[in-house]
Order: C-alpha cells, then sequence, then structure tokens
C-alpha cells in the first residue's frame, strides 16, 4: 500500500498499473454516480449514516470558534444594530395592525370561494451536519432519515424560506440539495408582476432566472415564491428577491443564508395533501353542477309528463 | 524468520498508511468546516492539494493512491458532489508532485510556490472539465476564482509555518 518504500507483496506495491486502475475506477465511480444508480444510492446512504457522527464532531469545534467570532464582529456594531432594530419593530407594529384586518377579510373571502383549505405540514426538524462548502457541489447532510418519514424529493425549509429538497435519504440521515447548487431547478412565481420561471442554482450566490417570458418585467427587489407547478414543492414558500445586476440581467438572491444554516425542516406530507382530494367540490367558477329537482308530475325542463296508463 | 519479517512489515505498512487515512480525512473535514467562517464563504481554500504536496516534496512522506483514493471517496459520499471527482483531483496531485519534470526546479521557497501552482492549476482543470461535462452547464466563476487564489495563497503561509517548525526544531537540537 505505501509506494514510498517497496514492499514484498506486489498487489500492495501501487505500480503503475494498480495507478491506472484507480483512474479508471474512478471515472467509472462518476460515470456510475451520474446514472444514479439505486445501489450506489443506498451505498452513499449507507457511508453517510456511517461517517456522519465523525464529521459531526470535526466540524464542531470550528463551527464555535466561527460562532464566537461572529458574536465579537457583532458586538462592535451593537449601538447601530439597535437603532435597526427600533426602527424595524415601529415598522412592524404598523404593518400588524393592517394585516390583522386583512387577513379577516382574506378569510371571509376564501370562505366565500370555497377555496381548498390548506392543510396543516407535517415537519420534521433536523440539525445540519455538513456545511455547504464546495465549488462542485452545495448539498447539506441532516440527521434525520428514513426513520422519521422523510422520503426523496420532500421540501425543505428554513425560518427565512425556501431551501431546497431531499436528493438522498438513509435510515438516519437525508442530504439535501440546495437551492444554490447547479442541478437544482425550482418552479417560481413573481409576486409582483405576476409571471411564472424556473430558477436554476448555479453554485455561486445567485440563482438564474430561466423560462421566464419575454413579456415578463420582474421588478428590482420583488419577491420570489414557489408556485408549485409540476405538484413537487408546495406554493407559496419565500425563495427570495428579484436582483437587476450591472448588464440588466435578472437574478434571484437567496432568502435563506446557507452558511449558517443550523437547522433545516422537512416537509413531509406533501403526496398527503395532493391526494387527498376526494371530498373536494372544485373552485367556485368550476363548481360541479347540481342535480337538478325535479317535481311530481314534471319533466327536468319543467313540462307535464304525461303518464300512459296502460289497461 | 523471514515469515515473521513479513508480517511485521504488512503492519508496519497497515499502520502507516491508516495514519495517514486518519490524518487525511480530518484534514479535509477541517477543510470543508472552514466554511463556516464568513472569510471562506464563498469557497474553501484546498488545504488537501498543500498538505499532500508538501508532504512529498518536504517532508518525503508519501501516501499511496489508493489511500488517496479512499480519502477522495469518503469526502464525495459527506458533501454529496459527483462521486470519483475529488479521487480523481487528489491522484492527479500526487501523480504531478512525484513528476520529475519538478524535481530539479523548485529549490527555494519561491520556485517552490510556482511549482504548486502549476501542479494545483493543472489538476483543477481536468476536474473541473470533467464536473462541467457531467453537471452539462457552466457554473459561476466567481468561487472557483476564490477558491483557486485563496488555495494559492495559503500555500506560502503553510510552507512558511513549516520551514519555521523546522528552524525552531534545529535551533533546539543545536
Amino acid at each position: 500500500m505505501v509506494s514510498g518504500k517497496p514492499s514484498k507483496i506486489k498487489i500492495l506495491k501501487g505500480g503503475k498499473n494498480f495507478n491506472l486502475f484507480l483512474v479508471l475506477l474512478c471515472l467509472t465511480l462518476v460515470f456510475l454516480g451520474k446514472l444514479d444508480l439505486v445501489a450506489v444510492r443506498n451505498i452513499k446512504s449507507f457511508f453517510s449514516d456511517f461517517l456522519a457522527p465523525v464529521t459531526y464532531a470535526f466540524n464542531k469545534p470550528v463551527k464555535e470558534i466561527a460562532g464566537v467570532l461572529e458574536d465579537v464582529k457583532s458586538a462592535s456594531s451593537l449601538r447601530d444594530e439597535n437603532i435597526r432594530l427600533k426602527s424595524e419593530l415601529r415598522r412592524i407594529k404598523l404593518l400588524n395592525s393592517k394585516v390583522a384586518s386583512q387577513e379577516l377579510e382574506l378569510f371571509e373571502l376564501r370562505e366565500l370561494l370555497k377555496v381548498l383549505p390548506k392543510n396543516k405540514n407535517n415537519i420534521v426538524t433536523g440539525r445540519a451536519i455538513t456545511a455547504p462548502g464546495g465549488i462542485f457541489a452545495n448539498t447539506v447532510l441532516i440527521n434525520a432519515g428514513k426513520d422519521y418519514g422523510i422520503k426523496i424529493g420532500q421540501p425543505a425549509i428554513s425560518s427565512y424560506g425556501f431551501v431546497g429538497y431531499v436528493v438522498n435519504v438513509g435510515l438516519k440521515t437525508s442530504r439535501v440539495l440546495l437551492t444554490i447548487d447547479i442541478n437544482s431547478m425550482i418552479p417560481i412565481y413573481l409576486t409582483e408582476s405576476n409571471w411564472p420561471a424556473v430558477a436554476q442554482g448555479q453554485n455561486g450566490d445567485l440563482l438564474i432566472i430561466k423560462f421566464l417570458s419575454s413579456d415578463a418585467k420582474p421588478i428590482d427587489g420583488e419577491v420570489v415564491e414557489t408556485s408549485g407547478h409540476g405538484g413537487r414543492l408546495p406554493p407559496g414558500i419565500n425563495v427570495g428577491k428579484i436582483f437587476k445586476s450591472f448588464s440588466g440581467t435578472y437574478f434571484v438572491r437567496p432568502a435563506v443564508d446557507f452558511h449558517r444554516l443550523t437547522y433545516i425542516s422537512i416537509i413531509t406530507n406533501q403526496k398527503k395533501n395532493i391526494a387527498n382530494l376526494d371530498g373536494f367540490q372544485g373552485f367556485a367558477p368550476l363548481q360541479k353542477p347540481k342535480k337538478p329537482q325535479v317535481l311530481k308530475g314534471l319533466d327536468s325542463s319543467g313540462t307535464r309528463k304525461i303518464e300512459r296508463v296502460e289497461d | 524468520m523471514i515469515k515473521n519479517y513479513i508480517i511485521a512489515h504488512i503492519l508496519n505498512g497497515f499502520y502507516k498508511n491508516f495514519i495517514y487515512l486518519i490524518f487525511l480525512f480530518f484534514i479535509i473535514n477541517f477543510e470543508k468546516s472552514l466554511s463556516f467562517f464568513s472569510l471562506f464563504k464563498i469557497a474553501t481554500p484546498s488545504l488537501i492539494s498543500i498538505i499532500i504536496y508538501i508532504f512529498i516534496k518536504k517532508l518525503n512522506l508519501v501516501p499511496s493512491y489508493f489511500i488517496l483514493f479512499l480519502v477522495g471517496c469518503i469526502n464525495d459520499i459527506l458533501m454529496g458532489s459527483n462521486l470519483g471527482t475529488t479521487p480523481v483531483f487528489l491522484i492527479l496531485i500526487k501523480f504531478f508532485s512525484e513528476g520529475l519534470l519538478f524535481d530539479n526546479f523548485n529549490k527555494n521557497d519561491r520556485q517552490d510556490w510556482i511549482s504548486f501552482t502549476v501542479i494545483f492549476l493543472a489538476s483543477f482543470s481536468i476536474v473541473f472539465f470533467i464536473n462541467i461535462l457531467l453537471n452539462s452547464s457552466l457554473p459561476d466563476f466567481s468561487p472557483v476564482f476564490y477558491y483557486v487564489g485563496t488555495t494559492l495563497i495559503f500555500f506560502p503561509v503553510i510552507n512558511l509555518s513549516i520551514n519555521f517548525i523546522f528552524f525552531i526544531k534545529r535551533l533546539l537540537k543545536s
């Protein structure tokens, strides 16, 4: 195994053939990984489960030190932070009174239109084990897996908004693909200009907007939410805000700070919501026609029925 | 007698490689956890490539290809990146570091830095190209440049620190 000193065992010697074999094995692994085979996925999740506690133990001291440094840094700007928070509190109090009246109105309108009531989401929250640092992949491992009912494809959220979705599940751990990853594509909705689009990660800080209509005129700073198109992700989760670059291209700046993720929640009852449509009558414009009540002696059009009495 | 010698040699090799594996695993974990610091929010420097280069060139401790393959695979599994890309990167770093091209080149620290830059850029370019092929799209270049830049800045810092440790050691001995 050690190639520094000559060994008597030929297999472990690390000859040129063995090195070539390793390189070929790597390329085969790359190919197999891209095929997304169930066996490879299972092996990955097994090793993730196995190594997660070790990684957590290695990461913990660095995370704590980084936290202390951040605290020290924020302590120097306490006065400015206090002034900012006071003004924000004043603004929130003002908004709160408006929201209370609008909420009541919204509730009444929903009742009137018989909008499908929102089901309460079943949420499982796990702690992030790994940091999302990587130039080729942006994923996070969390310490909750199959034993908590987590499945592939379920959406992950934090207190700030949409984080990503589950791509691999082990018994004790799950891997969440972050929205900033190059392989992540999420259907979005521009809340002010009312246009649907798709946001794709590019392994950087911003998400690129794709499939946006040429007629659309996004507003700089408008809120972007998940549209729910395709049925995989629930609608209305905050993704971020529109950001206009110097070149005039529009991007989405995610609401979540992915490098400060400590807890991630997984919405585990997505399929149940979609399937639970049996008793649903439909939205107001498309309601099913009710069966007409027919009076005795009259047909459905209201004309008198002539009954033939058989002799 | 010869049998005992062979067993002892195997055990010694196994022990050495196990230590290498643990050490490199620790380094790769430390490298990834650096992203908790706001300075490395965009990308973390590749400490593992610096360590492997210094191991080979300065300390004459050569980790085997198999160990590098294992460490790379573990990293890919834990970080969720394309399986097989990190082992290729680590193997290339070792391959280029052992290359005869640079043997007579690095005599002082500055030349060492240039040598590392060439090796790192060559290995990284290949892996970067593989990743572009796999994802079939170009990523954002700012984290890539940050990654390369911080790695090349960190190399002389680590190199000088090791030189300083050796200097102290020699001083204490004398």
